[in-house]
């Protein structure tokens, strides 16, 4: 008996296992759906009559009783005459398809009920008295991410769709609670922080994009309690802010925004750099990024742990790609579901 | 998966191909099994042409000729570099090579599964199948520890780990078809160990000739981690003159070199899957690809798990045909309804 029920439960995996190799591959030549679900819900032919005539009976009977060619149903009137096919609240297709629409992957928000990103806010990690991470040689943190968010700003503002605002365009200390206040009162649609990683163990150069979250690594512990630093919060407030976490909107949308501006980062930056590795993207306490109302993420673009990084990183021309890739990151993001990008970037590829 | 679901034509070779970054391999349903290195080479010049008296040349005869030729291995790094078009051309005459080796019948038509190390599906899926599809009739295209994993049964709570030449690939399976979160991709593997192994030697034995192919052989004959009871002597010319040299030390160093990233993911892969399901699948860790067959890999691994909890590792039994096998399965096992539109 059990045998059989792992064999048949073998051979559903195997069978949808087959279905997603199937669909994957579609998706790669840019096959829509429709030809998965042309094989998907294939109905045999002979079925296909009854439930027609079926289907016909039901709505003439119900729709369209009171003509003149049904003349022996009497008409109806109240809740009777609704369409016999018309479901129960709690059975309609409504909710269901509500969150499936909610859920489309890959698709923001702002996309989907057609709404417009007008402002982005840069926020160049640390600044003044706070230097963050130093390199070898001496690089700063706050230094490279002030230059890089710059750079950043002036492609964006480029494209003049855009309004940018950044938490400083100078070395100056900026609380973290004045960044998010900074944020909110500028009605900020879109919040990126530009940092840059150590890791003192290990000598590697590596790219890695948080988004709010709660982490058990410790690691991702100690980098936010070192981020978190100077956030002039007090424990009260933390819980306030934390009771927040209930807007999965603004979560789920901060997870495709880190995983796009990941993608970009890390794939362009390993063209130049075979060495770089992918640390993905990841769930982390940052008060900065709890704090903001909209989507937020905070992207360790670079690592000056890493002593060859440290001296490409002091050249105009690295500074300068990681804020392209920055900026292709957030056009992916924003951009999903558009057709024509989607498009263009097929074409691209 | 039920006989009459299958592509039952006579007139169809299905073919699961391992596309790898230092050996790719064919497994055809006409029990052909052949590997090549992935190493393709064209005549430099006229001369050159005259010398090797072929268009191209792959795998080892292409190494031993390679001083004649423009050499190219397309998926260093693990990834098709997207804009060469050699590289695509590379890829596209190693896999027609591959089909001519499994034999078809005239007329038969080509099916093929194709694995590829993960980061070039995720990177650049279409120039794959690019270069890949002129050559097959229908093609699918999966990553290789999936091809691996699907092939030895391995459908749910298991973690298989895929040491190649240009990447590491870790895969967790659970009941579907892997999502790029089930997968990572690290570049330590077995041209790591090249690296790193040169560069030891290098600085042991200065006066020592020796180039990176040498000590790739060296690694692929002696590779260990952990203990191993002989000696490791090779020769190697110093001013001309063939001389020992002891290199155990070296070999070990750089075998070793892989582990701490290794072991590291691994326990990070485990860590990110379901906490209720974690047990399992680390009682269902595979090795596979070519630095499975480091000696004492398997035994170093499940030591640094252990303190992580109980934990069962072991090795494919055939990694230079478990990714081509297991695609082959993929593409019996395949519906003749999906092949159509591929």
């Amino acid at each position: 008996m059990l045998l059989t029920y792992n064999k048949k439960r073998n051979h559903r995996i195997r069978q949808n296992i087959l279905r997603g190799v199937y669909e994957d591959n579609l998706k790669i030549i840019g096959k829509g759906p429709e030809v998965i679900y042309k094989h998907r819900y294939y109905v045999p032919k002979r079925f296909l009559l009854p439930v027609v005539l079926s289907f016909l009976v039901i709505v003439l009977q119900s729709n369209f009783a009171s003509a003149p060619f049904l003349p022996e149903k009497q008409p109806v009137s109240g809740p009777r005459s609704m369409p016999v096919l018309a479901l129960n609240a709690d059975e309609s297709e409504g909710p269901s398809h509500y969150k499936a629409f909610i859920s489309t992957p890959g698709m923001p928000i702002s996309r989907i009920f057609g709404l417009g990103v007008r402002t982005i806010m840069i926020d160049p990690g640390h600044g003044g008295n706070d230097t963050g991470t130093k390199g070898q040689n001496g690089t700063k943190e706050k230094d490279i991410a002030l230059d890089i968010a710059k750079r950043l700003r002036d492609r964006l503002k480029k494209s003049g769709n855009f309004n940018i605002l950044m938490t400083r365009d100078q070395d100056v200390t900026v609380p973290l609670n004045r960044r998010v206040e900074m944020a909110k009162l500028s009605r900020a649609d879109l919040f990126i922080s530009v940092h840059l990683n150590y890791l003192p163990s290990r000598p590697i150069n590596m790219i890695e994009t948080y988004y709010f979250g709660p982490s058990s690594d410790p690691k991702v512990l100690k980098l936010a309690e070192k981020e978190n630093a100077d956030s002039s919060y007090s424990i009260s407030d933390f819980k306030d802010i934390i009771g927040k976490i209930g807007e999965t909107m603004k979560l789920q949308e901060s997870k495709e925004f880190a995983a796009s501006i990941q993608k970009k980062l890390f794939m362009n930056s390993r063209k130049e750099n075979g060495n770089v590795y992918n640390f993905g993207v990841k769930r982390a306490p940052f008060v900065v990024l709890l704090g903001v109302d909209v989507p937020a993420v905070l992207a360790e673009v670079s690592c000056l742990s890493n002593s060859e990084e440290e001296v490409q990183l002091n050249t105009e021309q690295h500074r300068e790609h990681i804020a392209r890739y920055l900026e292709l990151g957030i056009l992916d993001y924003l951009n999903k579901g558009d057709v024509t990008y989607e498009a263009r970037r097929q074409t691209d590829r | 998966m039920k006989q009459d679901d299958r592509q039952t034509d006579e007139n169809i070779l299905f073919v699961g191909i391992d596309l790898g970054t230092s050996r790719s391999s064919i497994s055809a349903s006409n029990s052909t099994r052949e590997w090549t290195e992935s190493y393709v080479g064209w005549p430099k010049d006229f001369i050159a042409m005259q010398v090797v008296g072929k268009p191209v040349l792959f795998g080892a005869e292409a190494l031993a000729n390679r001083l004649s030729l423009d050499l190219c291995r397309p998926l260093e790094h693990g990834v098709i570099k997207e804009g060469i078009s050699r590289n695509e051309e590379a890829v596209k005459d190693i896999i027609k090579h591959l089909i001519e080796l499994a034999k078809p019948a005239e007329g038969q038509k080509i099916h093929a599964v194709v694995g590829v190390p993960a980061d070039t599906l995720k990177v650049n899926k279409l120039a794959i199948r690019r270069a890949v599809s002129e050559a097959v009739d229908s093609l699918m295209v999966v990553t290789e520890p999936f091809a691996v994993a699907y092939g030895l049964n391995l459908l749910n709570n298991s973690l298989v780990i895929d040491i190649g030449a240009g990447t590491t690939d870790f895969c967790i399976m659970h009941g579907t078809i892997p999502t790029e979160d089930d997968q990572k991709t690290i570049l330590t593997a077995g041209d790591y160990v090249d690296d790193q192994l040169f560069s030891y030697l290098v600085e042991k034995y200065p006066s020592a000739r020796f180039n990176k192919n040498m000590v790739r052989q060296f690694k692929e004959q002696y590779s260990f981690v952990k203990d191993m009871a002989e000696d490791i002597q090779v020769e190697i010319p110093v001013n001309g003159k063939l001389v020992p040299h002891d290199i155990k030390n070296e070999i070990k160093r750089a075998c070793e070199s892989i582990m701490p990233a290794l072991t590291e993911t691994t326990i990070e892969m485990i860590a990110r899957f379901d906490p209720e399901f974690q047990i399992k699948i680390k009682n269902h860790i595979v090795l596979a690809g070519g630095g499975s067959l480091i000696r004492g890999i398997r035994e170093y691994l499940q030591d640094a798990l252990k303190e992580y909890g109980q934990c069962n590792v072991t090795c494919v039994e055939d990694p230079l045909f478990a990714g081509s096998d297991g695609a082959l399965k993929l593409a019996k096992d395949m519906p003749a309804k999906y092949w159509e539109p591929l």
